[in-house]
């Protein structure tokens, strides 16, 4: 080492070989590298200080607004790694020092708020512009599709959640609700209103009105007293006191629906399963167990404003006591679909009926 | 003396004793000996690297005593029970077997199949989809416990959602399994057979049933079957290069010549190849405790490191799941307080992760990236672990072997001197084009020289193989002048026979010459020609003329300068230089019928003429400057680090540019302004050459100093654990550093980078098994298409992720909104997942064969910590943005079926009550009509179709968008990626099977949808388009600009 040294100071000779021919064993140039690395080394060491000092002044000139949390982060004893990461967060919630919250300085975010402002009112303007012109081309009066709700349902009255009327004809408790609900659904039967209200149109055939869309449409009449025995007028407990019920179906409204080739629907119940003499007879009211084609077709809640749908009332006036009686009624008519699998509603309607004496 | 670079006392004591073998390039010409020796390597071996793992320190412990080189024979067969005549007893054998253990190298842990497995099916966003599924199946069972009827819809849900989770798991798996290219490890390198001595008899026998005290005898062309000590040697040489990654043989022979067990002579190591004659040696050690045993041990030591791409999409996982986390639980919370039944919440909860929940995405990414692992396969990289695919585009730092890597390892004649001159011949692959002046009848001497002093031959059967892919018997440099002059004379053999030897002294390390003598193949010129090659200044000596221009002058003063001058400068460019020297015999001194005697040298070997110089280098690659070029503009700072000598290390450097010609080392600037090293400010060299004797003093401050400061650094003569302290180094510069080898010392540093880079051809088995690419042509160029591969990767997840959280907003908009207001529920989970894992896939992935959109070689390597995978202008944009119009446009397709089939708007609002009781069967839509309730779930699944359409109309618009994230579409090309359009075909067809073709599957809630609801989006989908068009205008426009801050994603 000290042989170097001192031919350090020997400038005259080329630096890197200069030990080439004065050791006769060394031939390969390589092994001076050593040599010299060594005097390197000293030479580094001896600078160190300095150095790092220097760095240090320039690493923090050069370091950059934003690196700061990052860097303060990894700069601290990894024990606290949870302390640490809360100081993050907390810095990042709100750092004091260059008043920002969620790394935005209040006027960043103001301007992030307008821009986003203007973007959303843009969109929503957009938007309304988009349903806007949905409107226009969707007539109010008349639904521009109707083959969802085609073939119409079914559905009875009185209806209080279940399709199951079990009642005991000796306790008025258990079936006093169904001649509320009846009740109340005729209400709008009622013949001094209809007849106020409604027009007595001719019956077995459509009750056309032509005619702009817009322009308000007549309803026909159909009075409560159509329903006889279950108009609730003789009987005002539909024959739920007797243990012979009335039970209402009403055809889901569909706007232009018409039955087929002036052929009215017709309604029959029989039982679903199980013995067919369980219900020895039936009613039906009006006696044709049919809607009149009178009040077809629907023209829509907007111009159409007091039809009043059609009913028919079945009466079971012999059913099999203290059974439940699965009964279904289905819609008969040419056009009428009445066995879909997936829709037990659609032209027809199962229900059972269990009356206990 | 052992200085630990940390201060632990502990470590001091426990830290392994691994020596750098890194040897000077000459050993085969000039063997030194000396002691000096001793004090050149006396920093390497005292290296001391604290392992972390306790359990590898214990084990290096035992290394520390190897001293076996120093003992002496008797002492040896003391040490080991055995006897060199007679071997080991069977017996005893058996007993130390049974001790030891069988002579092989414990394989590396695998994780097993069934492991990695489940690892595929809870990682990522499963944890999620379990959660959901089992919520189902909860609420299933708690309704089902109330109510015997209740539907079976949440099971389906639930399975759906596991099934999801085992396909995507078992997809991502399979492709996991299928590029990764598990190598059967350090197996290969046992030699099958070994030759041992037992019971005084010589047996053949499994290596791996070798015992410490064992006497093997191993032959030329045999691997060493164990770490033995050499008892005796006829001409062993051995190839050391599995362990040190320098192939340059080295003679091996019974003499103690160094302390350093991995610098004596009469120790053989495991794993290394015997090349010529043959040795005969004791066991000192067996499998795990070998030299190469520890090595490999101290590589599995090294824990592997996560790649970026994984912590990206781990990040990635972490916004989304917690996304969807807090807005389902918070959802939740706002369900339950507005009176929803619990049940109901979960529902809802259940809607909202899996809205959120890109199902499809990972397994898009892992498509994605094994899609650039076959290109990159098909450009000679071989990526064992797929996620490595886009490390290499995040590289910022490789350090990069030399040997083999950059230079094309093999000694190449790169200069000549004669006649004054020094001239320059072809050191590419090929020598072609040899283009120094021949004409000089100097050059016929010299020529003569290099050809008969010579021994090395062609391997026999090469007539067709190109003169320098031929196979030739004999060292590095002797192959080298073979080659060079059958490349410049044609044949040599021929030459040689012309030219008939009669005498010959091989090289040995005492003469540093090697002579031969031969007679003339002038038939008239009965002399002998005596030539001689060796060290120059050896040569020089024995000279008393020198040819110049063929004339024999005598050799004063200013030829002699002119001869040192010239030894220099070949010096100075890392060379290993050789002289060359003839003499005429007189004849009548030496008739044709003298006997020469090479023992009594009854011949002159001296007053020589001189002819000339010849210097050789291991030469860079062609391609490797360029290549380095190419990583210096893509911002990547290439390092080299070989165990090489530092001034061959800085000259190749400098060659390929890794020092660029114009950069200075504190040593070339004191040189320049003759002053001393000392006196030199460090900082205003830009290159650095470290030394490892330099490094191992060095603090980890200090390492990382140099690293920050200097642009250009070589680190000569390291050892394993101290490129494992440089890696180790640069990835606290928070680089992301990719390391290429070969040998088995590199492998705990290629285990320990970010992205290990194996050598497919060179590289030892313990190094491809550790990197996690493998370049099958050996080729650092190929490094930068692997660079411009990943970065292309990254860039194009990034499109990826943006394309598929998009819709995710769309998709979770229904579930708030059916909450909140009470719609009919908009889109239902079944209809999400076909979005997810249907329509969207393709697309998805056609994004990954989207071009780049600037040179992106012409960046910066992304920072790991700053530029995100997924960011927040990404997010933000995504979700709030794009993903906003997206959910609009689909809402507006919904409103608009319902609105058709007469539910206004306005009557939808809180109608969900209502709308999924089942017994109301007469619900009054706007216009009075009534509909059943399986009529309205008919209607909802049509407003589902309705949405879904919707949003996929609108992702034919985002992928279009997201093609590129700068440029106009216009610009990049609307179809130059076809996939693209593939996907969007894909993506329609899909849509339409779907929807038409499985209208009628009740369980997958589609239904046919009339023709014009498909149109209804395509002005939203426009609105996006033209919207992200403009935002790209803006940052072309004003780039660094707030919007461009916030936007560019």
């Amino acid at each position: 080492m000290r042989r170097q040294l001192r031919s350090r100071r020997a400038p005259s000779f080329p630096y890197s070989y200069r030990y080439r021919l004065d050791d006769p064993d060394e031939v390969n140039q390589n092994y001076l590298a050593d040599e010299e690395e060594e005097a390197e080394e000293e030479a580094r060491v001896t600078v160190v200080p300095k150095s790092e000092e220097e760095e240090e002044e320039e690493e923090k000139e050069e370091e950059e607004e934003e690196e700061k949390e990052e860097e303060e982060g990894q700069g601290q004893p990894t024990g606290n790694a949870w302390w640490q990461k809360l100081q993050i967060m907390n810095e990042y919630l709100w750092d004091p020092e260059r008043r920002m919250f969620l790394a935005r300085t209040g006027q960043s975010w103001s301007l992030i708020l307008l821009i986003y402002f203007f973007f959303y009112a843009s969109l929503a303007a957009v938007i309304t512009l988009c349903m806007y012109t949905l409107f226009l081309t969707i007539s109010p009066y008349i639904p521009t599709f109707t083959e969802r709700v085609k073939p119409p349902g079914v559905m009875i009255r009185p209806f209080a959640h279940s399709l199951n009327f079990n009642f005991n004809v000796s306790e008025p408790d258990t079936w006093q609700h169904y001649v509320i609900s009846l009740n109340g659904f005729l209400q709008g039967y009622n013949d001094s209103l209809q007849e106020e209200m409604n027009v007595d149109c001719p019956p077995g055939q459509y009750f056309i009105q032509d005619g702009n869309e817009d322009e308000d449409k007549k309803a026909c009449q159909f009075k409560r007293s159509f329903l006889k025995n279950c108009s609730g007028l003789e009987d005002p407990t539909f024959g739920y006191s007797t243990g012979q019920p009335c039970i209402l179906l009403k055809m889901n409204r569909v706007v232009g629906f018409r039955p087929e080739l002036g052929d009215p629907v017709k309604v029959s119940c029989k039982v679903q399963r199980g013995d067919e003499n369980d219900i020895r007879s039936i009613s039906y009211y009006p006696e044709s167990a049919s809607f009149d084609l009178r009040y077809y077709p629907y023209y829509g809640k907007l111009t159409h404003v007091n039809y009043t749908s059609p009913l028919v009332a079945m009466h079971f006036t012999d059913v099999v006591k203290n059974q439940a009686v699965p009964v279904q009624c289905q819609l008969k008519g040419k056009g009428i679909i009445n066995d879909v699998i997936n829709d037990r509603f659609v032209g027809r309607v199962i229900f059972t009926l269990n009356i206990e004496t | 003396m052992c200085f630990p670079l940390t201060t632990s006392w502990r470590a001091f004591h426990q830290t392994p004793e691994i020596y750098s073998v890194e040897l000077s390039g000459t050993k085969d010409i000039v063997k030194t000996d000396k002691g000096d020796g001793k004090e050149k390597y006396r920093g390497l071996k005292n290296n001391c690297l604290e392992l972390k793992k306790k359990n590898h320190t214990e084990e290096f412990q035992k290394e520390l005593h190897l001293d076996d080189h120093k003992l002496s024979n008797r002492e040896l067969e003391k040490k080991y029970g055995t006897d060199i005549i007679t071997g080991l007893s069977s017996t005893r054998a058996a007993e130390l077997l049974a001790r030891d253990g069988p002579n092989s190298l414990t394989p590396p842990k695998q994780t097993p199949e069934i492991v990695k497995f489940l690892k595929q099916m809870v990682g990522g966003f499963s944890v999620l989809l379990w959660v959901g599924a089992f919520l189902c199946w909860i609420a299933f069972g708690i309704e089902y416990s109330s109510n015997k009827s209740a539907s079976l819809n949440n099971v389906y849900l639930g399975s759906v959602l596991v099934l999801v989770v085992i396909f995507t798991g078992i997809f991502a798996y399979y492709q996991e399994a299928k590029s990764t290219n598990i190598m059967s490890s350090f197996k290969k390198m046992i030699p099958q057979q070994a030759l041992v001595i037992r019971d005084s008899e010589k047996k053949t026998i499994p290596s791996e049933h070798l015992v410490v005290g064992d006497i093997v005898e191993v032959k030329g062309g045999d691997q060493i079957p164990a770490d033995i000590r050499v008892l005796s040697s006829q001409g062993c040489r051995v190839d050391n290069s599995s362990l040190t990654g320098e192939s340059e043989p080295q003679p091996r022979s019974s003499e103690f010549t160094h302390e350093n067990p991995l610098e004596t002579k009469n120790i053989c190591f495991y794993s290394t190849t015997c090349l010529e004659g043959t040795v005969t040696g004791m066991v000192i050690n067996t499998g795990d405790r070998t030299i190469i045993g520890h090595i490999a041990s101290l590589a599995s030591g090294v824990g592997n490191e996560k790649t970026p791409i994984a912590i990206e999409i781990e990040h990635f996982v972490h916004i989304v799941a917690g996304v969807a986390v807090s807005i389902g639980i918070l959802f939740f919370i706002i369900a339950v307080s507005m009176n929803y039944r619990v049940l109901d919440s979960i529902i809802f909860l259940i809607g909202i992760i899996v809205a959120n929940v890109p199902e499809g995405l990972l397994a898009t990414v892992t498509v994605t990236l094994s899609l650039t692992a076959k290109r990159m396969a098909k450009k000679n990289c071989l990526v064992k672990n797929l996620e490595a695919v886009e490390t290499l585009g995040s590289t910022s730092i490789i350090c990069s072997d030399k040997t083999g890597t950059l230079t094309q390892n093999r000694m190449t004649v790169a200069h000549l001197w004669f006649d004054n001159q020094i001239f320059v011949a072809d050191t590419s692959e090929n020598h072609s084009n040899q283009v120094f002046d021949q004409s000089s009848r100097t050059w016929a001497s010299l020529s003569k020289i290099i050809t008969l002093c010579n021994r090395a031959e062609f391997k026999p059967g090469q007539e067709n193989v190109p003169i320098m892919k031929k196979a030739v018997i004999g060292d590095a440099s002797e192959t080298a002048l073979l080659k060079f002059s059958e490349v410049i004379l044609g044949d040599v053999m021929a030459i040689r026979k012309r030219n008939r030897k009669v005498a010959e002294i091989p090289f040995n390390s005492t003469n540093k010459f090697q002579l031969s003598i031969h007679e003339t193949d002038d038939p008239h010129d009965k002399r002998f020609l005596m030539v001689m090659k060796g060290a120059p200044e050896r040569i020089l000596e024995k000279c008393n003329t020198i040819m110049i221009n063929g004339e024999e002058h005598p050799l004063d003063e200013s030829t002699a300068k002119a001869f040192h001058t010239a030894y220099m400068e070949l010096g100075g460019l890392g060379e290993r230089v050789l002289g060359f020297c003839h003499l005429y015999l007189p004849a009548h001194e030496f008739p044709e019928t003298y006997k020469f005697d090479t023992d009594a040298m009854n011949f002159p070997t001296s007053n020589l003429c001189f002819v000339g110089l010849l210097s050789m280098i291991d030469p860079p690659r062609s391609t490797v400057p360029d290549a380095v070029t190419k990583c210096r503009s893509a911002g990547i700072k290439v390092i080299m680090v070989t165990g090489d000598h530092p001034i061959t290390a800085k000259a190749i450097a400098k060659s390929v540019g890794i020092i660029s010609a114009n950069s200075e080392t504190v040593e070339d600037i004191a040189r320049r302004l003759s002053i001393a090293v000392e006196q030199v400010n460090k900082w205003d060299a830009k290159a650095a050459v470290v030394t490892g004797m330099e490094l191992k003093d060095m603090s980890s401050e200090q390492v990382d100093e140099i690293l920050a400061n200097y642009q250009e650094i070589v680190f000569a003569r390291t050892s394993p654990q101290q490129k494992l302290i440089i890696v180790e180094g640069c990835q606290r510069q928070d680089a992301v550093v990719a390391v290429t080898g070969d040998g088995v010392n590199d492998s705990p540093a290629l285990k320990k980078a970010d992205i290990g880079v194996a050598m497919g051809i060179a590289g030892s088995d313990a190094a491809k098994n550790a990197a996690d690419m493998v370049l099958l042509d050996d080729n650092f160029a190929s490094i930068v298409t692997g660079v411009e591969e990943g970065r292309l990767i990254f860039d194009n997840l990034k499109k990826t992720i943006a394309y598929t959280l998009t819709k995710n907003i769309a998709e979770l908009c229904p579930f708030l909104i059916y909450i909140i207001v009470g719609l009919p529920l908009p889109i239902g989970t079944i209809t999400i997942l076909f979005i997810d894992l249907g329509t969207d896939i393709i697309p998805s992935i056609a994004l990954a064969y989207e071009k780049a959109e600037s040179d992106i070689m012409n960046r910066k390597p992304r920072h790991k910590k700053k530029d995100r995978l997924v960011n927040q202008p990404l997010a933000v944009y995504s979700y709030l943005h794009i993903g906003l119009m997206q959910a609009l446009g689909a809402f507006l397709v919904y409103f608009t079926v319902y609105a058709q089939e007469g539910f206004l708007p306005r009557t939808l609002i809180n109608l969900r009550v209502e709308w999924e009781k089942d017994f109301v069967n007469d619900l009054e839509d706007s216009y009075g009509q009534e509909w059943t309730r399986y009529q309205r779930a008919y209607l909802e699944w049509t407003g589902y179709t309705a949405f879904f359409v919707g949003i996929l109309v609108q992702q034919i618009a985002d992928l279009i968008i997201r093609k590129t994230r700068r440029n106009s579409i216009f610009q990049q090309g609307a179809f130059r990626n076809k996939v693209i359009w593939v996907g969007i075909a894909s993506q329609i067809i899909i849509g339409l099977v779907l929807s038409y073709g499985l209208g009628s599957v009740t369980a997958l809630s589609f239904t046919m949808l009339r023709a014009q609801y498909w149109f209804v989006a395509v002005p939203h989908a426009i609105l996006i388009w033209v919207y992200d068009e403009v935002r790209k205008l803006f940052i072309r426009l004003y780039p660094g600009s707030w919007w461009d801050k916030n936007m560019y994603y």
